[in-house]
């Protein structure tokens, strides 16, 4: 390959340019092709890309699938329409008012659906579709029945009615924005946390993502864009009526977004443009196009999960890797004023009498330990003892069935986990739970959600707080990859980290969300004897910014090199507690592990 | 004492899922009519063992040969068909499902006539009898010693001639140990060869034949029961060497 | 209320409890909503409506032969849109847009193959669609055929349910490790089950057809109404989905006379969402525990 051609795939200023182009290309394309029936494809494509664009932050990024966006584009398009035609609203504040009613319609429904599974949402929002539908024909004293609204007049700017030139203008302007947008958006923190709660609910929540506002939000969004799109879809066709919108319409947009490729930016513009020719060249299979369609589904969700542009991907990546590029992106750098990870102000834990049921088995049956702040305290004890159960306790996700649990002298019993997070608990789990499509930085950096206070439409524009909490985030995010001995691994994928570093990573993703409580169940499992020794100096280096740590482990020999303190659990109780050099030469704590006859020091149960 | 026939033999068994708890070249044999057992810490790689003999884990390299017939690779019903049962950890049992269920799915796939069902359902009961007092009861309301119970008769019903068990001790009273124990003891004087795995070292070796000693996934000692207590293995493989450091 | 409203009521809603209990059969091995449902029952009317009214074989015969080939037909979704996306990854919820093109393509199907005018079925002699009087209401022979043999498959699945199968199935879909241990292979039960839910559809769709006519028009309807049922009832309990089956039907004929027919789609939705919000797993439903 040539070396002019290889300097243009490597160099990181291409990508712009060419986008330059392509957008001017575009903007100039009518006046060299344009006839009255291309610009009016032209534009309902734009239309189209519109609603994709949001359904894939929805369903691409997010995971929900929604069979009702047709409806909310319908929304959309009735309500210009009747704001124009029936109110003489001029286009502008009707189209505003367009994505309100797309999104708050949208809302009431999806809120209860939120609650419930991935799949009911898909049901309820099919519903909503066929509802909307059906609406549109029967409220007659509101929409105009079958006939649907008529002469919607074009838009006015300044005077000036717009062409179907400035409509497509206006249409390419607005997907632009979209795009740019969703660019934005999808890099900041909402990003992050919206593709956590698709693949790792858990996590998200131990780091304290909201699902439930998370899911809302990119509803909203998508619903506010679909309903924009219908505002398009209205003045350009200038008639609305209910065939419009059938129940296949939403499908069409589904089918653009998984065509295109899920979760990936161009995704569903490639789909809607897919979507939009193949008709066109295929125009002898009319009555055939929706049994295609349910087919290039089926193959697709089978063999190509990622659509046409993961496909492109993939083949980008080999193509680099057989030039001899790597795919890893180079870090960013370390260009901001803190130099060292700062410390903390650790908080203490009080836990008392705490009991947990599972069926007819005792779990915990009053358990009390008290940790002071900044301590490294261990809990140990046989498998079955409880020790898992009682840091999902504290950390929130099982419900406590008696007792109280206090951190720095507030109770934290009822309250939701991903609160508690936020409230400075992290945590980690027994298997590491990584979002393994994202690199390990984006992984670390998920553990900055609650400190941020950006707001999705500043992440959207990319105001200059926004960028400047990012760029903070950024920071802490890469030292303190940098403290649990990542820095060179910031930008693999996190999937493909061997275990060890896996439990490293989601350690630092941890520590990022600088929490005054740490939890790390079990942190040395699997653990080599190298991995083991580093394990132990991190722990102590994290003890030594001042947060309180709290380890449930079994290899006691980690324990004792760097716990002030440890409390003995088992079956459910607490056996000992003091010093680690008090409790491993207890008779009994040994016996408790080693099962020998003269345990018996408790009453049997 | 053990002179009976080798049952079951793993050799340079290898077994990998994710990074956790890999088996790296594991060697073991079980005879007839013994007890073994099989200790170590946690993550040592037990339960991984025997998931990766009873067929739920399929291992990258090394042969397990049971009753003449290498089953490595071979789906869990054949196996079970063959005599081998597995009572994993934590009491997997039909919680939803009372205890008589339980039981009765124990016999799935076994295509007995109902006289051998019926006698099946006796054995089980004679010798649990806390399970016969309650049969409509939902095993997820048992305590947890009758659950433990349960699934063992629930592995009992296929008559199996090798059954292993996954830290049935697991969150037990020391008294309920007892019981489980002194069923297994039953068990081997009945002819049913047993493969235990245990954290509870003590009460392992109390009942054991012959006895491993599982750490990071290999196996770093075996012998009877007197020369592993008389060694220095299982100090190390739990404590490393805690109890020496003092304060 | 109009006791022949109830009637019609009680009768639609018995066709809702059957759908929605196609839906279960096929969810419990697998944790899987099929989307297609609506469409196989559509399949088994106009399969039934093929044999029986242009074929002209008896109705139990029609009835069975559309039953053997939904049966077959939901067997072949399983092993291609089903299997392999719940082999890619056990949380993968990549089902949802497989049977939802399945539905497309069974629904096209169909379109294609008997186009899109409604095919006339007369029920099984000596039954028949005429009314007559039964304490105070005009009911006809069919619609109480259709009430009876509804609760009579309610019944009988749940025996099927009690036999070793069933408590495999039930095994497999509460702990699928635990159920390999013992022998049953969950594979195998989900083919089964899916073999046996269409074969339900299909009965649910030859049922149908006298009262709600063969058309290609019939599955989006029932999709939703179906599933408005099995969530309602509680996924997974089909005597739930019976009663629940009921309220949607009273709820439809109350929607149509209190404001119109176009309205009982969004009436049944509303009353869904409210039920849903107070008790989201159902009347009869029960919570899944959570892991962490």
């Amino acid at each position: 390959m040539g070396d002019a051609a290889r300097a243009l795939i490597r160099s990181p200023r291409t990508r712009p340019v060419l986008l330059f182009a392509l957008a001017l290309a575009l903007y100039l394309a009518p006046f060299a092709v344009g006839t009255e029936y291309r610009l009016f494809i032209a534009t309902q494509m734009a239309a189209y890309v519109l609603v994709a664009i949001g359904l894939n932050l929805l369903n691409g990024y997010g995971g929900q699938v929604s069979l009702g966006h047709g409806a909310l584009v319908a929304i959309g398009a009735y309500t210009v329409a009747l704001a124009m035609v029936d109110h003489q609203w001029s286009f502008w504040p009707a189209a505003l008012l367009a994505m309100v009613a797309a999104a708050a319609v949208g809302a009431v429904m999806a809120l209860p659906a939120f609650r419930l599974s991935t799949w009911y949402f898909a049901l309820i929002t099919l519903g909503f579709a066929e509802v909307v539908g059906g609406l549109l024909t029967e409220w007659r004293e509101l929409t105009h029945g079958f006939a649907g609204v008529v002469g919607i007049p074009k838009p006015v700017v300044l005077g000036h009615t717009l062409t179907s030139f400035d409509l497509y203008w206006l249409a390419l302007s607005l997907n632009i924005l979209a795009l740019v947008g969703m660019a934005n958006l999808l890099r900041s923190r909402f990003g992050r946390a919206l593709v956590a709660v698709r693949d790792n609910p858990v996590a998200a929540t131990a780091a304290g993502v909201s699902l439930v506002r998370i899911k809302m939000m990119a509803f909203v969004t998508s619903a506010a864009m679909a309903g924009l799109a219908g505002a398009l879809f209205a003045v350009q066709k200038t008639v609305v009526t209910p065939d419009d919108f059938t129940a296949d319409f939403s499908i069409f947009f589904l089918l653009m977004v998984v065509l295109g490729g899920a979760g990936r930016l161009w995704g569903p513009v490639v789909g809607a443009v897919v979507f939009f020719l193949v008709p066109e060249l295929l125009t002898a299979l009319q009555s055939w196009r929706m049994l295609i369609y349910g087919v290039a589904l089926l193959l697709l969700m089978l063999y190509a999960p990622h659509g046409l542009v993961g496909a492109i991907e993939t083949g980008w990546k080999r193509l680099r890797t057989r030039l001899g590029l790597s795919n890893i992106l180079p870090a960013p750098s370390l260009a901001t004023a803190r130099e060292t990870v700062q410390p903390v102000a650790g908080a203490a834990l009080s836990v008392r009498d705490v009991e947990k049921r599972f069926g007819g088995v005792a779990a915990l049956a009053g358990v009390s330990l008290d940790v002071a702040a900044g301590a490294t305290h261990a809990i140990v004890g046989p498998n079955g003892s409880g020790k898992t159960t009682l840091l999902n306790m504290i950390s929130g996700f099982y419900p406590v069935d008696g007792g109280t649990i206090l951190i720095d002298g507030r109770s934290v019993v009822g309250m939701a986990p991903h609160r508690i997070a936020r409230g400075g608990v992290g945590r980690t789990f027994q298997t590491p739970r990584m979002l393994p499509q994202l690199s390990v930085l984006d992984n670390a950096l998920l553990g900055a959600f609650p400190a941020e206070r950006q707001g999705a439409a500043a992440a959207a524009l990319c105001l200059p707080r926004a960028r400047r909490e990012q760029a903070a985030s950024l920071g802490d995010a890469l030292r303190y990859l940098d403290f649990v001995g990542l820095a060179d691994r910031a930008m693999e994928l996190a999937g493909e980290l061997p275990h060890g570093q896996q439990r490293l990573a989601e350690i630092a993703r941890a520590l990022v969300g600088r929490p005054r409580l740490l939890l790390l169940d079990e942190p040395a499992a699997g653990l080599s004897l190298a991995e083991l020794d580093r394990l132990g100096e991190l722990i102590a280096a994290i003890g030594a910014l001042g947060t309180t740590v709290v380890i449930v482990e079994h290899h006691l020999e980690l324990v004792a090199n760097i716990c002030r303190s440890v409390t003995v659990l088992e079956r459910g109780t607490v056996l000992a507690s003091g010093t680690p050099a008090e409790v491993f030469s207890h008779e009994e704590v040994i016996a408790a592990y080693m099962g020998s006859h003269t345990s018996v020091g408790q009453a049997a149960s | 004492m053990s002179a009976g026939a080798t049952l079951l033999q793993v050799s340079g068994l290898e077994v990998g899922y994710g990074h956790v708890g890999v088996l790296r070249g594991v060697d073991l044999a079980v005879s007839e009519g013994d007890i073994v057992a099989l200790v170590g810490s946690n993550g040592a790689g037990k339960s991984t063992l025997l998931r990766a003999i009873s067929g739920l884990l399929r291992p990258s390299a090394g042969r397990v040969v049971f009753v003449g017939s290498d089953i490595a690779g071979q789906p869990p019903h054949r196996i079970i068909d063959l005599g081998l049962l597995h009572v994993a950890e934590g009491r997997r049992l039909f919680r939803r499902q009372n205890v008589h269920a339980n039981l009765e799915l124990g016999l799935y796939g076994a295509r007995l006539d109902r006289a051998v069902e019926r006698q099946r359902y006796d054995f089980v009961y004679e010798l649990f009898p806390m399970l016969a007092e309650r049969p409509q009861a939902l095993a997820g309301v048992l305590s947890g010693g009758q659950q433990q119970m349960l699934a063992i008769a629930q592995a009992l019903m296929r008559q199996p001639r090798l059954l292993m068990l996954d830290e049935p001790s697991l969150g037990l009273a020391p008294i309920v140990v007892d019981q489980v124990m002194e069923v297994l003891q039953r068990l081997r004087a009945a002819g049913t060869t047993i493969l235990l795995v245990e954290q509870m070292v003590e009460r392992a070796l109390d009942i054991a034949d012959h006895a491993y000693v599982l750490q990071n996934g290999a196996v770093i000692g075996s012998g009877t029961p007197e020369a592993i207590r008389g060694g220095d293995l299982i100090r190390r493989a739990y404590l490393g060497a805690v109890s020496d450091r003092g304060a | 209320m109009d006791l022949d409203l109830l009637v019609g009521a009680l009768t639609a809603g018995s066709l809702y409890a059957l759908v929605a209990m196609g839906f279960n059969i096929l969810y419990r091995p697998t944790n899987v909503f099929n989307f297609a449902q609506g469409d196989l029952v559509m399949l088994g009317a106009m399969f039934g409506a093929t044999f029986i009214t242009l074929l002209g074989l008896p109705w139990f015969v029609g009835a069975a032969l559309a039953m053997l080939a939904v049966a077959a037909l939901a067997l072949v979704e399983e092993k291609i849109a089903v299997a392999p996306v719940l082999n890619r990854s056990a949380s993968s919820h990549g089902w949802v847009i497989t049977t939802l093109a399945v539905s497309m393509i069974l629904a096209n199907l169909v379109g294609l193959g008997w186009g899109p005018d409604p095919i006339a079925v007369r029920p099984p002699a000596p039954l028949s669609t005429d009314t007559f009087e039964l304490l105070g209401a005009n009911v006809s022979s069919y619609q109480i055929a259709v009430m009876v043999i509804t609760v009579a498959l309610v019944l009988g699945v749940e025996a099927f349910y009690g036999t070793r199968s069933g408590k495999a199935v039930l095994a497999v879909a509460e702990d699928r490790d635990a159920a390999l241990l013992r022998g049953i292979n969950p594979n195998r039960l989900s083919s089964w089950s899916f073999f046996l839910g269409g074969g339900v559809a299909a009965l649910t769709g030859v049922l149908a057809a006298p009262v709600l006519y063969a058309s290609t028009g019939l599955g989006p309807s029932l999709l939703l109404k179906g599933f408005a049922a099995a969530a309602v009832g509680g996924i997974g309990n089909n005597r739930g989905a019976l009663l629940a089956g009921y309220i949607i039907g009273i709820v439809e004929a109350v929607a149509a006379a209190l404001l119109s027919p176009g309205y009982q789609l969004a009436a049944t939705f509303a009353v869904m969402l409210v039920i849903l919000l107070i008790r989201p797993h159902g009347l009869f439903g029960r919570a899944e525990a959570r892991a962490v």
